[in-house]
C-alpha cells in the first residue's frame, strides 16, 4: 500500500464519552465486521474490560474505506483509557498521525479529555474533535463547541456524531482521510518499527503490535529488539480486521502484528524499536522508557496452600501485562505471598479482580503504597516499595516521594472544596484557569501516596460527583515522612506498616487503631492495639477479651445440628489470619485505606 | 451424680402441636390442628413404634415427650403412647423417668392428674420470663399468673419433679427484669431449672423484627452478665449446676438430658425427632402430614441418617461430655473407645489446658470456669477439619 493511501489514527476521550461505541460504528460502517458479528465494543476483548467499560489493552484494527473513488487503508489504534496507562497511551499515539478527540455532548470537556489532548499535541497529531451523543436529551453541542475554543481547538469544525444511532460516521471517516496526514517514513531505509503493545497467544507466542516507521517487515526476517538486544525469526505477520488475518509483509506506515515464537511479553517492551538483525538501524525511535511500577501492594493467599496457584496466576497475567511486576515476599503476619508492582491504582484493582475472578483465588491485599527513594546516611540510595522495609530513621538522610501533576476540572462553585481537599492532601497549588463560564481547571502537584487514600471518592463527594480528575507522573521530591507501625498484642504487624507525613501520622495512627478495635473480634484475652512512630507509641486501644461464647440452647437430641453450627463457626474463623495468637479478619488489612484524615 | 451405664437408653417422642407460634421458635411445630389431627398423628406414632425392630439391649431409663406442646394432647393419647411402650418392651415403667413438656396455659390440675396417672412423673414448664410484656412480645400463649398457677396445679396433681425454663437475653430485657424472673421462678420452688440464652434463628419472626429494627437485643455484655447472675442466684438458692444451662435440686437432674451428653443411645418417635445408637444418628420426617402418610403407607418415618466415623464419635463424646459441670469420665471414654482421651487428643487437650480452658480432676476432664464461658471455643476444637 502506498503511504499516501494510509491513515493511522486513534480515538481519545474521557471515560464513558463513547470511544468504544464510536470505534464499533467505524468498524461496522467500513464493513470490516458484519452487523451480525458485532458484539458491542469489539475492541475491548477482555470480559472485565467490557464490564467496566474501560479499555486495558490497546488493539489496532485495519479498516478499508473508499473515498472519492480512491481506496484507503485506515488503521484505528485503540488506546487504554486510564491515567495508569499514560505511557502505553503515549506509545499508541506515537504510532499515529491523527486522533479523534471524542467529547460527550452532555458532559463537555473533562479532565481526561484535556490530558489526552495535550498528549496528542505533544506527539504532533492532527486532532479532530468529535462531539458524540448528540441524541441525548440534555445534549448541548453548542456549549461543547465553546469549550473546545477555550482549550484551543476549532470548535466549529467539530463533527456532530451519535455513535449509538450511527449519525456522522461517514463524515468522521471522510475527515480522517482529508485531515490526518499520511505517514511519511523512508521506504528504502532499514526497518524501524515501533512496538506499541503486545499480547500473549497460547499457540503463536507473543503477538507484537507494531507500526512500521521506516522500511518493511517480511515473514522469515530475522529481527532484533533494540532495547533488549533479543533476536527472533518472524513466523507470521498479520493485521486485525478485527479478526487476525495473515499478510506476507508490512510496509512503511502500516500497522499490524507479528509472531516470532517469543515466549513472554517481558521480551517485548512497549516503546522499543524493531529492526533487522542482519542490518540494524543506527538509531532507535525516540521516547522509549521501560515501564516503572509506581504502586505496590502485598498479595497473599488466604489459604497458604494457594501460594503455588497464586504464583501461576500471576505468571499467566504477566504474559499479557508487561507492566505487572512481582516478587516473592514473606510477611510475619501473612506468611508467603508476593509484592506486586502496578502502574497505578486501577491497574492494581484490575489485577486483583482478575486473580479473584478468573483464577478463583481468595486474597488478602495489603493497602497499596507508593515507591520511595531513600538516601541513607552512608551515602547509599535505595528504593523502598514496602513500608515494613523502611530503614530506621537514624539511618535515613532523606526520603523522596513520587509526585504527580494533577488536573481537576470542577464546576466553579466547588473550587473552594477542591482546593481544601488538595491542601489536606499536601497538594502544591500551580494554577487555575476557566474552561468556560461555569467550569474551572485546577492544577496541583500532589504526592501520589496521598491520592491513594480515597482521594477520588472524596473529590466526587465534595463536588457532588461533578469534578473529574487526571494525573501524570512528575518527579520524586523530598518530604518529611515517617514510618507508622501498628502493634497488635505487643508485636509489630508488618502488613499494617505505612509511610505517612509527619504532620498526619499521629492522626492516622489514632484512627487506624480505633478502626481496628472495631474490626478485630474479641479473643480469649485482652488484645492491646498500638500505633507507633519510630518506636514511640502514640495511640492505644484494647480489644476486650471475649466474655462468653456459649451455645446454651438445647436442640433436643439433634446433635448433628449443634455440630454443624460449630463447624460453620469454625469455617468463619479459618478465613481469618492468625497473627501471633490473634485472629485478624481480612477486612482489617484493608482498613488503612478507609482511615479518614480528619 | 453417677454416670449412666453405657447401655442405658432413652426414648424421645415429639409432639409438634402448638396453639400459637413463639417468635423465636424454630422447632418442628405446627399450629391450627384439631382433635382429629391429634388422633391421626398418635396413630401414626404408634405405627412407627410398632415398626421399630431393633431395641437397645440395656435399660430404658428415660422417656421424654417434647414438642411443640405435648400438653395439647388429651391425656388419653399420652396414655395410649406409654401403654404401647410398656407392652412392646414387656416392662413396667416404674423406675423410668418420664418427662412431658407443657405450656402453663394449657393445663389444670385435673388434666395434669391424668397425665400423672398415665405414668408421666416429670413435668417441664416453659415459663420463659416473669413479665407479661415479654411473654406477649414473644407470643407466648400464657401469662405470668398462669405459669405460677400451672406449677401449683402440678404439685397438687402429684408431680414432685418439675422443671421450669427461663430465657435470658430477650429483646429490650433489662438486668433488673432478669433478676425478677429468677426471683419469680425460685419462688415457685421448682426441682430443676433450665436457663437458656435466646438464640436468634434464621427465618423466625424474631429475626425479621431484629432486621427491621423493631426489636433490639441487650447491648454488649448484658447477656453475659445475665448468665453469670443466673448461675450465682441459683447456686445461692441451693441448686446444683450440672450442665451448661441446667440446674437442679440435689439428685433431681434430668436423666434424659444426660443421655445426650454421655452419648447413650436414644430412639426417636414422631415427626422431626432425632435418634442415636451405634455410631448412627438418624432423623424422622419433619412434616406432620408427610410423616403420617409415610407411616400409613408402610414406611418407618426415617428421613435421613449419618454414620459417625470412630474419630468423629470420639470427638463428639468429648465436646458433649464437656457440657456437663463435672466433665466426662476418662474411664468411661476408654471403656467405650478402648483408648485414653489423652492418647487420641493429647495435643488439643494440652493446648486447651495451657490456655486455662480445661482441667483434669481425678478421672474426669472438665471445663474450667473460663472454659464454661467460652464453651463454643473449646467445642470447635473437636468439630470440622482442622
Amino acid at each position: 500500500m502506498k503511504q499516501s493511501e494510509i491513515r493511522n489514527f486513534s480515538i481519545i476521550a474521557h471515560i464513558d464519552h463513547g470511544k468504544s461505541t464510536l470505534a464499533d460504528r467505524l468498524i461496522e460502517y467500513t464493513g470490516t465486521l458484519s452487523a451480525r458479528e458485532m458484539a458491542p465494543q469489539v475492541l475491548d476483548s477482555m470480559e472485565l474490560e467490557r464490564e467496566r467499560g474501560i479499555t486495558i489493552k490497546a488493539q489496532a484494527v485495519r479498516l478499508d474505506y473508499e473515498h472519492e473513488g480512491r481506496h484507503y487503508e485506515l488503521n484505528l489504534i485503540d488506546t487504554p483509557g486510564h491515567v495508569d496507562f499514560t505511557y502505553e497511551v503515549s506509545r499508541a499515539l506515537q504510532a499515529c498521525e491523527g486522533a479523534l478527540l471524542v467529547i460527550d455532548a452532555a458532559q463537555g470537556v473533562e479532565a481526561q479529555t484535556l490530558a489526552n489532548l495535550y498528549l496528542a499535541l505533544e506527539h504532533d497529531l492532527t486532532v479532530i474533535p468529535v462531539i458524540n451523543k448528540i441524541d441525548l436529551p440534555n445534549a448541548n453541542p453548542e456549549k461543547v463547541q465553546e469549550e473546545l475554543i477555550e482549550i484551543g481547538l476549532d470548535g466549529t469544525e467539530a463533527i456532530m456524531v451519535s455513535a449509538k444511532l450511527g449519525i456522522g460516521i461517514d463524515e468522521t471517516l471522510a475527515l480522517v482521510v482529508s485531515r490526518v496526514p499520511p505517514p511519511h517514513g523512508d521506504e528504502n531505509a532499514v526497518l524501524r518499527a515501533l512496538i506499541f503493545d503486545s499480547r500473549f497467544d497460547s499457540y503463536k507466542g507473543v503477538l507484537v503490535y507494531i507500526r512500521v516507521v521506516d522500511g518493511s517487515l517480511r515473514v522469515g526476517d530475522q529481527i532484533r529488539f533494540m532495547a533488549t538486544g533479543a533476536s527472533f525469526e518472524v513466523a507470521e505477520i498479520g493485521v486485525f480486521r478485527p479478526h487476525p488475518t495473515t499478510v506476507s509483509s508490512l510496509t512503511t506506515g502500516e500497522v499490524g502484528y507479528f509472531a516470532a515464537s517469543i515466549k513472554t511479553v517481558q521480551d517485548t517492551h512497549v516503546g522499543d524499536t524493531v529492526t533487522l538483525a542482519a542490518n540494524p538501524a543506527e538509531e532507535p525511535l525516540p521516547g522509549y522508557r521501560p515501564a516503572q511500577p509506581m504502586v505496590f501492594s502485598g498479595l497473599y493467599p488466604v489459604e497458604s496452600s494457594d501460594y503455588g496457584r497464586l504464583r501461576e496466576a500471576l505468571e499467566k497475567l504477566q504474559l499479557n501485562d508487561a507492566s505487572l511486576t512481582f516478587e516473592p515476599e514473606t510477611s510475619a503476619a501473612l506468611g508467603f505471598g508476593f509484592r506486586a508492582g502496578f502502574l497505578g491504582l486501577l491497574h492494581l484493582d484490575v489485577v486483583q479482580e482478575r486473580l479473584e475472578r478468573e483464577y478463583n483465588l481468595s486474597l488478602i491485599t495489603t493497602a497499596p503504597n507508593v515507591v520511595y527513594q531513600v538516601h541513607l546516611t552512608n551515602g547509599e540510595e535505595i528504593r523502598v516499595d514496602n513500608p515494613a522495609l523502611m530503614p530506621p530513621s537514624g539511618e535515613i538522610q532523606e526520603i523522596r516521594e513520587p509526585m504527580v501533576n494533577a488536573s481537576i476540572i470542577t464546576p466553579s462553585e466547588y473550587i473552594g472544596a477542591v482546593m481544601e481537599l488538595a491542601q489536606e492532601r499536601r497538594g502544591i497549588y500551580k494554577d487555575l484557569s476557566y474552561i468556560d463560564k461555569q467550569r474551572a481547571m485546577l492544577n496541583y502537584l500532589l504526592p501520589l501516596g496521598e491520592i491513594m487514600f480515597d482521594f477520588f471518592d472524596q473529590l466526587k463527594s465534595r463536588t457532588r460527583g461533578y469534578a473529574s480528575f487526571d494525573y501524570q507522573w512528575s518527579d520524586f521530591v523530598p518530604a518529611d515522612l515517617v514510618r507508622l507501625d501498628i502493634l497488635i498484642n505487643g508485636e509489630v504487624v508488618d502488613a499494617f506498616s505505612m509511610i505517612a507525613h509527619r504532620d498526619k501520622a499521629y492522626q492516622r495512627g489514632r484512627s487506624l487503631v480505633e478502626k481496628l478495635r472495631d474490626l478485630i473480634p474479641r479473643q480469649l484475652f485482652d488484645v492491646p492495639l498500638q500505633a507507633a512512630i519510630g518506636g514511640r507509641v502514640i495511640a492505644r486501644e484494647t480489644v476486650k477479651a471475649m466474655r462468653k461464647d456459649v451455645l446454651a440452647k438445647c436442640y433436643g437430641g439433634d446433635i448433628t445440628r449443634k455440630r454443624k453450627l460449630l463447624e460453620k463457626q469454625k469455617e468463619g474463623k479459618k478465613r481469618m489470619k492468625s497473627v501471633g495468637s490473634v485472629e485478624i479478619p481480612q477486612e482489617a488489612f484493608m482498613a488503612i485505606l478507609r482511615v479518614d484524615d480528619k | 451424680m453417677t454416670n449412666p451405664s453405657l447401655s442405658d437408653w432413652g426414648l424421645y417422642i415429639h409432639i409438634p402441636f402448638c396453639r400459637s407460634r413463639c417468635t423465636y421458635c424454630d422447632f418442628n411445630t405446627v399450629i391450627g390442628m384439631g382433635e382429629e389431627d391429634h388422633r391421626r398423628y398418635v396413630d401414626a406414632l404408634l405405627l412407627q413404634w410398632q415398626r421399630i425392630s431393633a431395641i437397645p439391649r440395656g435399660n430404658l431409663v428415660s422417656i421424654f415427650i417434647g414438642g411443640g406442646t405435648p400438653s395439647l394432647l388429651a391425656p388419653d393419647h399420652i396414655d395410649r403412647i406409654l401403654e404401647a411402650v410398656r407392652r412392646k418392651l414387656g416392662i413396667s415403667l416404674e423406675g423410668v423417668e418420664i418427662t412431658m413438656e407443657a405450656n402453663p396455659g394449657t393445663v389444670n390440675e385435673s388434666r395434669l392428674h391424668k397425665y400423672r396417672l398415665s405414668g408421666v412423673n416429670r413435668l417441664s414448664l416453659g415459663v420463659q420470663a416473669w413479665q407479661n410484656h415479654h411473654l406477649q412480645r414473644l407470643k407466648r400463649a400464657h401469662s405470668v399468673l398462669e405459669a405460677a398457677q400451672g406449677v401449683e396445679a402440678a404439685r397438687l396433681a402429684g408431680f414432685d419433679n418439675i422443671n421450669l425454663d427461663l430465657i435470658y437475653g430477650l429483646p429490650q430485657q433489662t438486668l433488673a427484669e432478669w433478676e425478677d424472673s429468677l426471683t419469680g421462678v425460685l419462688g415457685l420452688n421448682p426441682d430443676h431449672l433450665s436457663l437458656y440464652q435466646l438464640q436468634v434463628e434464621e427465618g423466625t419472626p424474631l429475626a425479621v423484627q431484629l432486621q427491621r429494627g423493631r426489636a433490639s437485643l441487650p447491648a454488649g455484655d448484658m447477656s453475659a452478665d445475665m448468665a453469670d447472675r443466673g448461675r450465682e442466684r441459683l447456686i445461692e438458692a441451693g441448686f446444683v449446676p450440672y450442665e451448661i444451662s441446667n440446674y437442679c435440686r440435689p439428685n433431681k437432674h434430668s436423666r434424659h438430658n444426660r443421655l445426650y451428653w454421655t452419648m447413650n443411645p436414644y430412639l426417636a418417635l414422631g415427626a422431626g425427632a432425632h435418634g442415636y445408637w451405634n455410631a448412627r444418628r438418624w432423623w424422622i420426617i419433619r412434616g406432620v402430614r408427610r410423616y403420617i402418610e409415610d407411616l400409613q403407607a408402610g414406611g418407618n418415618g426415617i428421613a435421613g441418617e449419618e454414620r459417625l466415623e470412630r474419630l468423629e464419635e470420639m470427638r463428639e463424646y468429648i465436646w458433649l461430655g464437656l457440657r456437663e459441670e463435672g466433665g466426662f469420665s476418662r474411664n468411661r471414654f476408654r471403656d467405650k473407645f478402648s483408648i485414653n482421651p489423652e492418647s487420641a487428643f493429647g495435643a488439643v487437650l494440652g493446648g486447651l489446658h495451657r490456655r486455662g480452658l480445661v482441667e483434669r480432676q481425678s478421672e474426669y476432664i472438665r471445663l474450667t470456669g473460663r472454659g464454661r464461658d467460652l464453651a463454643n471455643y473449646v467445642f470447635r476444637e473437636f468439630v470440622g477439619s482442622s
